[in-house]
């Protein structure tokens, strides 16, 4: 009985693909049109997270690991070297788009125009002191009006997703990071203490201003619904899907939309990304022609069905580029990449 | 005499305590039939809160086609070969009888608005039809294609029209075509058979829970078919053969803890034994069963274990008078009357392995399959892990499905219960 | 006589326990009676015996509720044991078909001899000596399953029948010997447990002697019965007796009187005297033995 397992699992007949559950919504998408317009069989996506699915793309060549990494950063340099020592020596990186991160509200209040600056402020856990000089305090700010005295009079109070989330990693790097370092003191921190900078930077406050809502986006959507004072942190699909009760905040000075997320400027978006064992191709069948269907235009493009669900399309020049690597089979990914 | 009198005033002291005794005895029992109504009404809230979300999963809305079924774009050859016809552009002939029936949309933008009230898993209902009947080909019929998510939800209500334009999923100019359709009887809502013979997908219109319950049913029978044999086997040794020693407390006390371990550790140890070591395949409801099996264990064994003891000595004794070895007064006389607490049990047990999400989580059964799941090899997932999934998607339509789907698992869990009921009614022996 | 726990209080001339006493027939006091007193006296030997016992001890952990018993049963006799409560009695009983194993803490020394073979050895297997020596408990115990089941149940699993016709003529005939066929032959399909109480202790009795034993032990039968099934009861072991030993524990002495042959009276673990049950009610010949039958204590 063993010997049947063995075999059924040295034959696998079909794709696996695990990762980043940010890009898991699209994946499914494309497996399963895969699945409906092809012969093989549709593809099993897991949203185990980007880096738990580094961890088991990174196991080893073989059918029983995977055969495609979603993730919703570019893989790190610690990973790359985990997979080597499996073995995994060839692996292609296909960008798929891109994902925005809105800050939400009700319909029912006003839309809101922060910069990235007043994000850091309001919802950091500690930052430089108000009257100046170079220490930080304690968060004091419970009002937008005493971040910024351009924002409405109304308590703060932010949901968001919990630590665990890629998107709240996301959030932190794009969104907080960038207004802290336009103090110039802990700009400079960044050379000389990489871990305090990221400590002051990346660390969200937890005396109740910012809530975690899980990592359900739905959850958020109807917790802002029935508090129209609150913002919340949640991918653009999201807000897209509910644009008749949601808006997003303008974040220095760009609302989110499609075009402005696509075009780049709308400052909180980050690339998605798809990494392929070549070594797999031909073991697995329909590998080549899975990634024939993902980089087709129908799919990825700006009419295609990915846009669709949200997914921020590139410009077609990046389209170009990915689409040949990925149908040439090119590794683009070397182990001294950076 | 001194008698007599101690024995009045104990009287009267009775007497004057029990006004007060009665008092508290009227509170405790209001108090319980206060938790008794608190209980049902959050039972009540619960039931009222699924089902007012999830009852109009049920219907489905589909719009009314005249499809022609035209030769020379599905088969010009006329052989009626299999790859030719699963290959066909269908969704061209969607759009076709669209262009046809409001021949006044011209332009590109007003034609995509026109398409996307369609829901795209309509050109495979039309592939469907074709490859169960090649006959059709040449000829025109009026289909009911299934409508796109968010025409349903427009339909059900749950996009509300008099909001403006800019801020709905429909645009004014989509309303006006659907209204046409509703008029002309084109547009209705039918039962959702989609929603129960269709696997998971992506879009809400096409996803069924078919597949998870398939997972649901291959998964518990792998978990029934070892936990029952294993877990009353276990029991019967630990409480009439094995020697009542420090070694059998131990093991008792054991028992009784992993009855409490959470179950994602069960998951865990899973993925350590029967994927990474023993290479089961991922996903596969083989690997969730036997999970399941060693959560669902503590139960049955403790449960059977109370089923044996209750069995009274005198059957045994009577037995062992009449010259049966151990063996046969366990099988013969003590198993048979202990079999309805040992049955209620292991269905309590399966009850709560049809509910679990979080060992299966580790062991890579949370995740988007569509294919039905055909044997115990083959990845599967579960009904609430689908439950789940769908919970986290951004679509409105997933709402309502959510909800319908976890009226499907608590009506199994109802069923599953009352089976237990009934079976420990049907097999009691009073002795 | 008052008793408190079952102890008789002597309100007059009161001695501690463990004191010497002049033992005279004019002495009333029985927990009071020297160890050396409760020699057995009386014929527990007899000829060509279906039973022997020898120096039967019994240990319930620490507590000895059996002492040194020596005692013979024989062929064809209904023996009974009487004695008050507590006195080893039951517990005796038990040790003649090893059914003192199945309690965890108990302990059984001497030896008994059955056919030549001494079945207290560890090394016999008490499957076939149980079928052997049958026992009939206090509480009737049928079977939650049919009439016919609960006699066929012994026949089949010692592999007594050849076929289905074999299996019905035991159970026909173990009915019928046991007085039960005219009330239950139209309704062997019907659970055992729907019988009254009498009738389920004659379907006991029948049980056991569908297995064709040589000894029927019985525990206090008719304690939980009427006065008219004990009646029927009584009569049945007149019966039996002609082809099977039965050794019978009594609460009652004039159960004790009326069916049996020989009688043995226990006392706190010691067996005190046996004889014949005439010579036991008419002549005692120990103090306890007159004390207890004439109702001092009880």
């Amino acid at each position: 009985m063993f010997a049947a397992q063995a075999s059924a699992q040295t034959t696998r007949d079909f794709i696996s693909i695990v990762g980043s559950s940010t890009v898991y919504p699209f994946a499914t998408v494309v497996a399963e049109t895969f699945g409906k317009t092809t012969r093989f069989k549709t593809p099993k996506v897991e949203s185990t997270g980007t880096g738990g699915g580094f961890k088991l793309f990174c196991g080893g060549i073989g059918a029983r690991y995977p055969d495609i990494a979603n993730s919703s950063r570019a893989i790190k340099q610690s990973e790359i070297d985990a997979c080597v020592a499996n073995g995994v020596l060839e692996i292609i990186e296909v960008k798929i788009g891109y994902d925005g991160i809105a800050i939400g509200s009700s319909r029912k209040a006003s839309r809101l125009a922060l910069s990235r600056k007043d994000l850091f402020l309001a919802l950091a856990k500690h930052i430089p002191d108000p009257q100046g000089g170079e220490y930080l305090i304690v968060n004091p700010h419970k009002n937008w009006k005493t971040v910024n005295p351009d924002l409405p009079d109304v308590a703060i109070e932010v949901l968001g997703p919990p630590p665990t989330s890629g998107t709240r990693d996301a959030f932190v790097e794009l969104a907080m990071e960038d207004g802290c370092a336009q103090f110039g003191w802990i700009a400079a921190l960044k050379k000389n203490d990489e871990q305090r900078y990221k400590s002051v930077c990346h660390t969200i406050r937890e005396d109740g201003v910012y809530v975690e809502a899980g990592e359900n986006d739905n959850l958020i959507v109807q917790k802002l619904e029935a508090n129209s004072g609150a913002l919340g942190i949640l991918g653009f699909s999201f807000l897209d899907q509910n644009a008749d009760k949601m808006q997003g905040a303008a974040v220095d000075s760009v609302i989110p939309t499609f075009e402005s997320i696509a075009d780049g400027s709308y400052p909180i978006s980050r690339p998605l990304f798809l990494y392929v064992k070549k070594a797999h191709v031909g073991m697995i069948p329909g590998i080549a022609e899975f990634l024939h269907e993902l980089s087709s235009e129908k799919a990825w493009g700006d009419d295609g069905y990915l846009a669709d669900k949200g997914l921020i399309p590139m410009p077609e020049e990046e389209r170009i580029r990915f689409a040949e690597n990925s149908r040439q089979l090119r590794v683009n990914l070397f182990s001294d990449k950076d | 005499m001194n008698k007599r009198s101690n024995k009045c005033s104990a009287a009267e002291r009775i007497n004057a305590g029990l006004t007060r005794r009665r008092a508290v005895e009227r509170l405790f029992r209001y108090t319980g039939l206060l938790a008794l109504l608190l209980g049902l009404t959050f039972l009540c809230v619960l039931f009222f809160s699924i089902i007012s979300k999830g009852y109009t999963a049920f219907q489905q809305t589909y719009i009314q086609l005249e499809i022609h079924f035209d030769e020379q774009k599905l088969d010009p050859s006329g052989e009626r070969v299999y790859e030719v016809l699963s290959t066909a552009d269908y969704g061209g002939l969607v759009k076709q009888s669209l262009r046809a029936a409001f021949p006044m949309v011209a332009s590109r933008q007003e034609q995509r608005l026109l398409y996307d009230l369609i829901s795209f898993g309509a050109a495979y209902q039309l592939r469907d039809r074709i490859l169960a009947d090649p006959a059709l080909v040449g000829q025109t019929s009026r289909v009911w294609v299934t409508a796109s998510d968010d025409v349903d939800m427009l339909v059900k209500g749950y996009i509300k029209r008099d909001v403006p334009e800019a801020e709905r999923r429909l645009r004014d100019v989509q309303l006006a075509w659907l209204d046409t359709l509703e008029t002309e009887a084109r547009l209705s809502l039918k039962f959702n058979t989609a929603f129960f013979t269709s696997g998971d997908s992506r879009e809400p219109e096409l996803a069924g829970i078919w597949g998870a319950l398939m997972g649901s049913i291959l998964t518990l029978s792998v978990t029934l078919a070892l936990s029952f044999p294993i877990g009353v086997a276990t029991a019967v040794y630990l409480e009439e053969f094995a020697p009542r020693n420090r070694w059998s407390d131990l093991i008792e006390v054991n028992i009784n803890n992993l009855a409490a371990v959470p179950s994602i550790v069960f998951g865990l140890l899973g993925l350590a034994v029967f994927i990474n070591f023993m290479s089961f395949p991922r996903s596969a409801s083989l690997v969730g069963g036997l999970v399941l099996t060693l959560m669902t264990l503590p139960t049955i064994i403790i449960a059977s274990r109370a089923a044996l003891r209750a069995v009274p000595p005198s059957i045994r004794e009577a037995a062992l008078g009449v010259g049966a070895s151990k063996m046969q007064t366990v099988f013969f006389h003590v198993l048979p009357l202990a079999l309805p607490g040992m049955l209620t049990g292991t269905i309590i047990g399966m009850a709560q392995a049809l509910g679990e999400t979080a060992p299966l989580l580790m062991i890579g059964m949370v995740a988007f399959i569509v294919d039905i799941p055909a044997n115990i090899f083959e990845p599967a997932t579960v009904l609430p892990v689908q439950i789940f999934l769908w919970v986290d998607s951004p679509e409105r339509a997933f709402i309502e499905r959510t909800s319908a789907a976890i009226m499907v698992l608590l009506g199994f869990l109802i069923a599953m219960n009352a089976l237990a009921v009934i079976l420990r009614k049907k097999l009691e022996r009073r002795w | 006589m008052s008793t408190v726990l079952g102890k008789p209080i002597n309100f007059s001339n009161e001695r501690r326990r463990g004191e010497r006493r002049k033992h005279t027939r004019a002495t009333t006091s029985s927990a009071t009676v020297p160890r050396e007193d409760r020699q057995t006296v009386g014929t527990a030997a007899v000829e060509n015996p279906r039973i022997r016992c020898t120096d039967i001890n019994v240990h319930y952990g620490s507590k000895h509720a059996v002492r040194n018993v020596t005692l013979d049963i024989g062929q064809h006799e209904i023996m009974a044991m009487i004695g008050p409560s507590g006195c080893g009695k039951s517990t005796f009983l038990r040790c003649l078909n090893r059914m003192n194993d199945t309690i965890d803490n108990c302990r059984v020394t001497g030896n008994i001899w059955l056919d030549g073979l001494n079945v207290n050895d560890r090394a016999i297997d008490v499957v076939p000596l149980r079928a052997k020596v049958g026992m009939v408990f206090q509480k009737p115990n049928p079977f939650p399953k049919s009439i016919y089941e609960n006699i066929a149940f012994g026949p089949r699993i010692h592999g007594l029948a050849r076929n289905k016709t074999d299996l019905d003529e035991i159970v026909v005939n173990s009915l019928q010997n046991a007085g039960l066929w005219q009330e239950v032959k139209d309704q062997l399909d019907q659970p055992g447990t729907s019988l009254s109480g009498g009738q389920q202790q004659r379907l006991c009795i029948a049980r056991a002697i569908a297995v064709n034993p040589e000894v029927i032990l019985m525990d206090e039968p008719c304690s939980a019965l009427d006065p008219i099934a004990t009646a029927v009861i009584e009569n049945l072991m007149s019966e039996l007796c002609a082809e099977y030993s039965i050794v019978i524990v009594t609460h009652s002495m004039q159960q004790a009187a009326r069916v049996s042959h020989r009688t043995a009276y226990f006392h706190l673990g010691d067996l005190i005297e046996v004889g014949t049950t005439e010579s036991i009610f008419m002549n005692p010949l120990h103090q306890l033995t007159e004390d207890y039958i004439t109702g001092r204590f009880g």
